[in-house]
């Protein structure tokens, strides 16, 4: 029984209204870019474009292969084998997670520093041109290193999943028949999971699509430093060009995904039950701890700790002042984007569920797909919104500061609704549909229903969606940095900043401070992962 | 919660500065104001080219009163798009040099930032490393830093080149050099003179006053590496070593002009020079050595004039030339 009255006019105009929203800083980029820059970009396609394109390939492929190459076989020897530490590392890989890239990246720039004498021994040894060649290299292993072994928990978490519930059974059945470890691994467990590896693989490399702080901790030149560069310059119309490209690359990299994929079905998600796990020998069983171990400590405990020490040294010197205030900032952005985030998503699910129409079915989608906008082309396009607001509405040039807020708020409404929608929606989803109906048989309007039977149930889910976008504002760096007003600091800008100015031990605090939010974000996650082992 | 970012003023008289510049010396000269005229000084620190789009985009709601820029270019730049007003001042005429400061008074320097080269004592015989051009001979392949080209001061440097000896001969000095870099360019200059101590490579161009600053660093090993590097100030033998300005302007719509002029007059003052040249090792903009003990122990050099007014309208050319040096 669906029925629409007024209130459904409504809701259908408001949904529209924020799918809209999300599309704008797209729709202005498309629409500037065709714009007439002159010189500027011409000297841009001459001179770096290609080494923009380039580098970001590169960077992406490697990234994801690291995180792959340690996400896939710690998630398979957590879920299939028994070894010493075992429970404590199913947990402890999330960790990573919790560590911000270019809050990582501050605890490694001095090691980039610290190699001197290993390249002073290359050229006296090997000769100038290894000298060169390593010192190309260098920048990248690290900015790799630090993206891979941050990012690969979105692998192992995707992995773990299939690995220890939706392949039991076939992974049961070809232990029976006699093949062994590495045997089942390639030929049962690797093509059960490509959903998840390319699941966690995509994660990853919108990551380190988005990621400014470490490639430009590290020196490296993709497109999104390119882009921010541009714009900085005072040349939008080129930052929007190249924003466009990286668009074009993304939208190529999802046709690719879909052609490898072909015509190939893959089981659904039907949960098989757990595996038994095989208890490994003594030195492999510690074989595979070291192997979990690594990434864990590159990826965390090594950074974490120099990050703890720094703070720890230089406590009586910190500007508690200034830190306080950027903490103030990141916590008025976070508040304020949640507010917006969490009622846009009731709103789209909760208005899908009522209405039923397919046009609500497709504005959820599109507030979904605002995740998957790069942060630099939400950046550079809300960002032609301000400028224009203040510059063309009268009065608007003294408010500069309230219109940055507001372009800061929709980006990061944009980038992060979907992180609002989702558990909104799986809430739903659970609810049995019996409720409503016993609430508009007793003469609920259908809102009214919503508001006073649903809303109470969804609560929960909207609480989880609530923390998990808390703190992917609180630590966001990239759109920060483009958008913020003048002469105003987050906890995550101001991180950035110190470490770029070289004043890493002042950086410590205010990063650890990131830290130690997100870790406390991971909490629920565990506490969800350890009940569904048992 | 906008009104909550907002800071709520005081009644006392207040100088607006929008700055560049966030050391610690300045702090205290700002300090030292406050004390000597009762005027407070609330500075909001970005980078120029930001400040530059706040002052336009604020037009006359702009509370600035002063801009402080590290680039005489900047400095043009505002000029241009009406930001700045003119000053007419004996104190600040007398005190500036005419050939670094604006003709028409819409801008004053206080300090002067030499770009000189970094050379290891150990491995640099005296004389090797005269000339900027000398950092461009095949014999330097792998022995030379420099920061990136996207830094304000090697733009600076390279437009002064573009206005002395044209473009074509900037971008062959841009291309053997960046073929010379022992390492894709990272870091700051304070970095590139740490390196050298360490022996990555032998030479690095660097403003002269961060080595002042590692001389006195309160981190020993950092004192200690400065004491492996000597600073060289080039082309002595030519027009002399490129030096970019500190420089300060009265905004269009300041709402203080008066606190403003003091506030300029106040930077040129001996007093602060001194505190200047012994604070940051820039050099005080009379050039007057016997104001600092590191700059003194430099000795004296000529700085280059001649390309001097030209930097502004050259930077965007510099950094086209960087590009297609391949000078990261």
């Amino acid at each position: 029984m669906r029925r629409t009255g007024a209130d459904g006019i409504w809701i259908r105009v408001a949904a529209w209204t924020l799918a809209a929203l999300v599309l704008l800083p797209v729709l202005v980029v498309v629409w500037r870019a065709a714009g007439e820059v002159g010189r500027a970009w011409e000297d841009v396609v001459e001179n770096r474009l290609w080494g923009y394109v380039w580098h970001t390939m590169l960077l992406l492929v490697s990234v994801v292969a690291l995180a792959l190459a340690v996400g896939v076989p710690t998630a398979w020897l957590v879920s299939v084998y028994d070894f010493p530490g075992r429970r404590w590392m199913s947990w402890m890989l999330l960790l990573p997670m919790a560590m911000p890239g270019f809050v990582a990246a501050g605890a490694y720039v001095d090691v980039l520093e610290g190699l001197i004498p290993f390249y002073v021994w290359v050229r006296m040894n090997w000769g100038i041109d290894a000298f060169l060649k390593i010192q190309e290299i260098a920048p990248w292993v690290f900015a790799v290193a630090v993206l891979g072994t941050t990012l690969f928990p979105y692998v192992f978490l995707s992995c773990l999943a299939v690995f220890s519930r939706q392949a039991a059974g076939a992974l049961e059945a070809a232990r029976l028949l006699g093949a062994g470890g590495l045997r089942v691994f390639f030929t049962v467990a690797a093509p059960i999971a490509r959903p998840a590896l390319v699941a966690g693989g995509s994660l990853v490399a919108m990551e380190a699509m988005n990621d400014y702080g470490v490639v430009s901790a590290f020196g490296l030149t993709p497109l999104t430093p390119g882009i921010f560069r541009a714009w900085g310059e005072g040349e939008p119309v080129v930052a929007m060009r190249l924003a466009m490209v990286l668009l074009v690359m993304l939208g190529l990299g999802l046709v690719f995904e879909r052609w490898q994929r072909g015509r190939r079905r893959f089981a659904g998600d039907a949960a098989e039950g757990l595996i038994g796990r095989q208890r490994l020998p003594r030195w492999l069983g510690l074989g595979a701890l070291g192997f979990c171990l690594l990434p864990l400590a590159l990826g965390f405990l090594l950074p974490g700790w120099r990050l703890a020490e720094w703070a720890w040294a230089s406590r009586d010197s910190a500007e508690w002042a200034a830190h306080g205030r950027a903490a103030w900032h990141s916590f008025s952005l976070a508040v304020g984007a949640v507010l917006l985030v969490m009622a846009s998503a009731f709103l789209l699910v909760a208005g899908q569920r009522a209405l039923g129409s397919r046009s609500m079915t497709v504005a959820q989608k599109i507030g979904l797909a605002g995740y998957g906008f790069p942060s630099a082309l939400v950046a550079v396009g809300v960002g032609a919104v301000v400028v224009w607001v203040s510059r063309n509405v009268p009065g608007a040039g003294g408010l500069a500061l309230s219109a940055s807020v507001s372009g800061l708020m929709i980006a990061y409404w944009v980038r992060f609704l979907a992180v609002g929608i989702q558990p909104v929606s799986a809430g739903f989803e659970k609810l049995p549909g019996s409720f409503r109906e016993a609430a508009r048989t007793l003469g609920e309007k259908p809102f009214g229903a919503l508001w006073r039977v649903d809303l109470p149930l969804v609560w929960p889910a909207m609480i989880a969606g609530a923390t998990l976008c808390f703190i992917d504002v609180f630590k966001e760096l990239t759109l920060t940095l483009v958008l913020r007003p003048f002469d105003f600091e987050t906890l995550a800008t101001r991180a950035y900043r110190l470490t770029d100015e070289g004043r890493l031990a002042e950086a410590a605090l205010p990063g650890l401070g990131l830290v130690m939010l997100s870790l406390a974000g991971l909490i629920p996650l565990t506490r969800w992962m350890r009940l569904s082992e048992k | 919660m906008i009104a909550g970012f907002m800071v709520a003023s005081t009644g006392a008289e207040v100088l607006h500065v929008y700055s560049h510049r966030h050391y610690e010396v300045d702090k205290q000269v700002n300090a030292l104001f406050q004390e000597k005229t009762g005027i407070e000084v609330k500075v909001v620190n970005a980078e120029a080219d930001q400040l530059i789009e706040r002052l336009k985009s604020e037009g006359a709601d702009s509370p600035a009163d002063v801009l402080v820029t590290v680039d005489a270019g900047r400095m043009q730049r505002a000029v241009e798009q009406g930001l700045l007003q003119p000053v007419k001042s004996e104190i600040l005429e007398i005190a500036t040099p005419g050939a670094l400061r604006d003709v028409e008074g819409y801008w004053y320097p206080f300090t002067i930032r030499a770009r000189g080269i970094v050379v290891s004592k150990d491995r640099v015989k005296d004389g090797e490393i005269k000339n900027y051009a000398d950092l461009a001979k095949p014999e330097w392949r792998g022995r030379v830093l420099a920061r990136s080209s996207t830094s304000g001061y090697n733009q600076s440097l390279l437009a002064s080149i573009i206005a002395v000896d044209g473009e074509k001969a900037a971008e062959e000095w841009a291309k053997a050099v960046a073929k010379n870099l022992a390492r894709p360019p990272q870091g700051g200059d304070r970095d590139q003179i740490k390196a050298v101590a360490a022996g990555l490579a032998d030479a690095a161009i660097t403003n002269s006053y961060y080595l002042g600053l590692l001389m006195n660093s309160p981190d020993v090993t950092e004192r200690i590496a400065a004491q492996s590097v000597r600073m060289v100030f080039p082309n002595q033998s030519g027009l002399g070593t490129h030096a970019n300005v500190s420089a300060a302007g009265i905004t269009k719509h300041a709402k203080n002009v008066d606190a403003g002029r003091k506030y300029l007059e106040f930077l040129v003052s001996p007093e602060v020079q001194k505190i200047y040249s012994n604070g940051s090792f820039e050099h005080p903009i009379s050039m007057d050595l016997s104001l600092g003990e590191q700059i003194g122990k430099w000795g004296s050099f000529k700085v280059d004039e001649t390309g001097f007014g030209k930097l502004g309208e050259l930077s965007a050319e510099a950094t086209r030339l960087f590009d297609r040096a391949g000078w990261k």
